[in-house]
């Protein structure tokens, strides 16, 4: 009993590190104008629309922060290795990470830009000052959430991967939440502020992105700060409920019928959440009502 | 809408790029095995020049392939690339001093495999495509076998999955604190797929020009180095590391003021705290 | 993942060339042939297993749905994400699961792999329908079918001007739950072969118990099976040219192509990944 509720606070534990996790990614790709609207943001300059947005492209959010929490893990694995005590390794393998992700952020937005020359898009060197710190300290705390939350995976509830491998495989699913949940409400809510609200964007209005702000000209610390009210937020209870119902239905229904308890569970979870989708959708359809009205009556 | 992926023409042909790249690696990989030769460490940091090359050589061949546009990011060419890359730099290890050798043959057949697949059965019907994953493959394999060889000072599959362990003053022999029983490949393969693409993904564009590209590439293979020297501190002697460490950060340093340099000279303009330089007859 | 553009979509599904089912058919049958003489019968059916899970995977891909770039202005439906890595995440969620759960027996693992490749997917399709309906105020609407399948809700009426649809509708949830659950299905059954083959080998190669060589076996088989994971996922995604909207989509009707190079290329790259303890043993 004592081992089920130890197992339940780890697994909250777990849960609470990987909704922050969550969070921080989000927040950091959007203010790097990673993921998929880059798109926009590398279109921006060749239809006409210089801009002073960060165009931070690595990678896609998944391999990039496979990388990332991979590293951190890999580092704080070898720093344990050689007895430096888990928490002080931890936060060095994710500082060195990041030092690693900064990097790549610098070189990304200067490749990018150099290489759009022709449109007239300059290198603003300041972006790379103040926007590449800003970045850093978020996936920061991204990293080291989640390296701790797979530490705790290992340490506190025996998952047989060493933890540089649990790095990979849960950096690439919080780059997965993170991006799915997150680029939507940076795409459309914030680059194309000035379309309409409850509509997707004309295919025609691509790369006609919002470039200035309130006060003068608009840069992606206004976007961190707007993704931050909810695509951040979205996110991290994203990530922090695929590793709490993960978790959790192991740690307390594993004991049923040799196994089969954790899988019956799961199922269960997976069919509250396809009614919980199912509402949603429904509650949309009656609400915002349809945009034309129905060709030939449906019938 | 989707972006146009263009390409800077001219340069050092390809297959020159491919000659020095598949010489270079292997031939950097096996300086490594002086140390079992002399018996010291001092030789590992050879791996990871070996990946830098390796990782040159696979930048020009992604350009090559992207440059046909493959419907999904260029990320996903570096995933293949190690997925299938990692496989033959594990099997060749296992082959002693072979091992170099035997992961560029088995790297290239698995990477012709896929190249077939890819044209003849999922009828992507792109001209390059199985040259190019057979280059991917071994440049997969060589990244994943010179990182490995830098962090464990051998690229011997046995010596990879022992280490040591000091417990209470007593050194113990333990398969958990080894570069393979503690997954350092799991790290060493996502070095290698992000710097793999990195260089051509960050660059893409109409000004791309080959030697910007290529000294990115060069400068995510010495980054990718420096986390991999601090990991081995874990499993050779001190010396060794620390000399791995140097190399990795003076090649860093070097490369990225080089590519600053490079993108100064192929950038519209480098301003600082400037406004936004609307175009002449307004956007 | 950058939007790229891919290559030019003709009007009807290309058959794999003569060529490509005959090279594929024979070098399944040469791996099978190579891993019966290798390992014997426990070396087939892990094999078996193998091919299996790699077509689940390639299979599975198809039924993930990934609207790219577009989904994320709301210009089309489906996720804003890589569908290869979107895959990736959700088989690998699956594999944590299911590699915990081996101890309690292969089909518990199994199932455990699915659910929890389900889940993700269904926790991560839920909450983009969250952040569509209530961050932005779109409802759902598929651009390639008028009627939802399953819900027989009528989608033209709600796609806003000039958009091919957006969000996820119901049909496009369950396949992703469905896409999850088979990718997170056959890559614990991947992991779970190889662990099987390296448990069984390593001890006697290396002169130490299960126990000890543990370590090493997990690390084998779980960064094989991510390598593997990762090819599949890639040729499935170069099958759909990187977005689809789910088992409705036309391009769903592709899958026969990704489930044959899925065979093939997970014979190779298994084969290879079976033989490596039968080289330690030579060499």
């Amino acid at each position: 009993m004592e081992e089920i509720v130890f197992g339940i606070g780890i697994t909250a534990l777990a849960g609470a590190l990987a909704t922050v996790a969550g969070a921080a990614e989000d927040t950091e790709s959007d203010i790097g104008s990673q993921g998929d609207p880059n798109s926009q943001v590398q279109l921006a300059p060749q239809m006409g629309y210089i801009h002073r947005i960060f165009n931070k492209a690595i990678a896609g959010e998944p391999p990039a922060y496979g990388l990332w929490v991979a590293l951190g893990a890999g580092l704080a694995w070898a720093f344990m290795a050689m007895h430096i005590n888990p928490i002080l390794a931890i936060v060095l393998g994710s500082a060195l990470a990041v030092f690693v992700q900064g990097v790549y952020a610098t070189t990304a937005y200067l490749g990018r830009t150099a290489s759009l020359a022709k449109f007239g898009q300059p290198v603003y060197i300041d972006i790379l000052k103040s926007m590449t710190t800003v970045t850093m300290a978020h996936a920061f705390i991204a990293i080291f959430a989640t390296v701790a939350m797979c530490h705790l995976m290992i340490s506190a509830l025996g998952h047989p991967f060493p933890l540089p491998l649990l790095g990979l495989v849960w950096g690439i699913a919080l780059g997965a939440a993170g991006s799915a949940t997150g680029n939507p409400f940076y795409g459309k809510e914030r680059q194309y502020q000035e379309q309409k609200f409850g509509a997707g964007v004309p295919i025609s209005a691509s790369g006609n992105i919002v470039r200035y702000a309130e006060a003068g000209q608009r840069n992606s610390l206004d976007n961190g700060f707007f993704s931050a009210k909810l695509g951040g937020p979205a996110s991290g209870v994203c990530f922090g409920l695929i590793v709490f119902f993960e978790l959790w239905r192991t740690v307390v229904f594993e004991p049923f019928a040799a196994g089969w308890g954790a899988v019956v569970i799961g199922v269960v979870v997976i069919l509250v959440f396809a009614v919980i989708d199912r509402y949603i959708e429904v509650w949309a359809r009656k609400t915002f009502g349809p945009y034309t009205v129905p060709e030939e009556a449906s019938s | 809408m989707s972006v146009k992926i263009e390409v800077g023409a001219g340069g050092i042909p390809h297959n020159q790029i491919l000659i020095y790249g598949l010489v270079g690696s292997i031939v950097l990989t096996y300086l490594t095995y002086l140390n079992t030769i002399t018996q010291t460490q001092y030789f590992a940091f050879f791996g990871g020049l070996a990946a830098v090359a390796a990782l040159i050589w696979g930048t020009d061949t992604i350009k090559h392939l992207c440059s046909y546009g493959l419907g999904t990011g260029v990320p996903s060419a570096g995933m293949i690339a190690l997925g299938s890359g990692v496989i033959a730099a594990l099997v060749g290890a296992t082959t002693g001093i072979f091992a170099p050798i035997v992961a560029v043959i088995v790297a290239a057949i698995i990477g012709a495999v896929a190249g077939v697949l890819a044209n003849h059965v999922v009828r992507m019907d792109i001209p390059v495509m199985i040259v190019s994953l057979i280059e991917l493959a071994i440049v997969g394999a060589m990244t994943v076998l010179g990182l490995a060889a830098m962090v464990g000072g051998t690229f011997n599959f046995t010596d990879l999955v022992t280490g040591t362990t000091t417990f209470l003053g007593f050194t113990i022999q333990s398969y958990e604190a080894s570069v393979i029983g503690g997954s350092i490949i799991a790290v060493i393969f996502m070095l290698a797929a992000i710097a793999i693409q990195h260089s051509f993904n960050a660059c893409l564009g109409p000004g791309e020009k080959q030697d910007r590209t290529l000294m990115l590439a060069a400068e995510c293979g010495f980054l990718s180095m420096i986390p991999v020297a601090i990991i081995s501190f874990a499993f050779i002697a001190f010396i060794p590391a620390i000399i791995s460490l140097v190399i990795s950060v003076v090649g860093w340093f070097y490369t990225y003021a080089q590519y600053i340099e490079l993108s100064k000279r192929d950038a519209y303009a480098w301003l600082d705290a400037k406004p936004i330089l609307e175009p002449k007859g307004g956007a | 993942m950058s939007a790229l553009g891919g290559p030019k979509q003709t009007g009807g599904i290309q058959p794999p060339t003569g060529t490509g089912l005959v090279v594929s058919i024979v070098l399944i049958i040469i791996a099978l042939a190579l891993a019966f003489f290798l390992v014997q019968m426990a070396g087939l059916i892990a094999l078996i297993g193998i091919i299996i899970g790699g077509v689940l995977i390639g299979f599975g891909v198809h039924f993930v749905p990934v609207g790219g770039a577009p989904a994320a202005m709301g210009q089309a439906p489906g996720i804003a994400t890589g569908v290869a890595m979107l895959a990736a995440g959700a088989g690998l969620a699956g594999l944590f699961g299911g590699a915990w759960a081996v101890p309690l027996g292969i089909p518990v693992a199994l199932a455990g792999g699915a659910v929890g490749g389900g889940l993700l997917m269904a926790i991560t399709c839920t909450m983009v329908n969250v952040i569509y309906v209530f961050g932005m105020g779109i409802p759902a609407a598929s651009g390639k079918v008028a009627k939802d399948p399953i819900t027989g809700d009528t989608f033209p009426e709600y796609k806003s001007q000039g958009t091919e649809g957006h969000g996820l509708p119901f049909i496009s949830w369950v396949g992703g739950v469905i896409g999850g659950a088979l990718g997170g299905f056959g890559g614990t059954l991947i992991y779970i072969e190889l662990l099987e083959v390296y448990q069984a080998q390593l001890p006697a190669l290396l002169g130490a118990t299960v126990e000890q060589i543990a370590p090493v076996a997990v690390s084998l088989a779980g960064i094989f099976a991510i390598g593997m994971f990762l090819m599949n996922a890639v040729l499935a995604a170069y099958n759909i040219t990187g977005t689809i909207e789910g088992p409705h989509d036309p391009k769903f009707k592709r899958f026969p192509r990704a489930v044959i190079a899925a065979a093939a290329a997970s014979a190779v790259a298994g084969i290879f990944a079976i033989a490596l303890s039968g080289l330690l043993g030579v060499f």
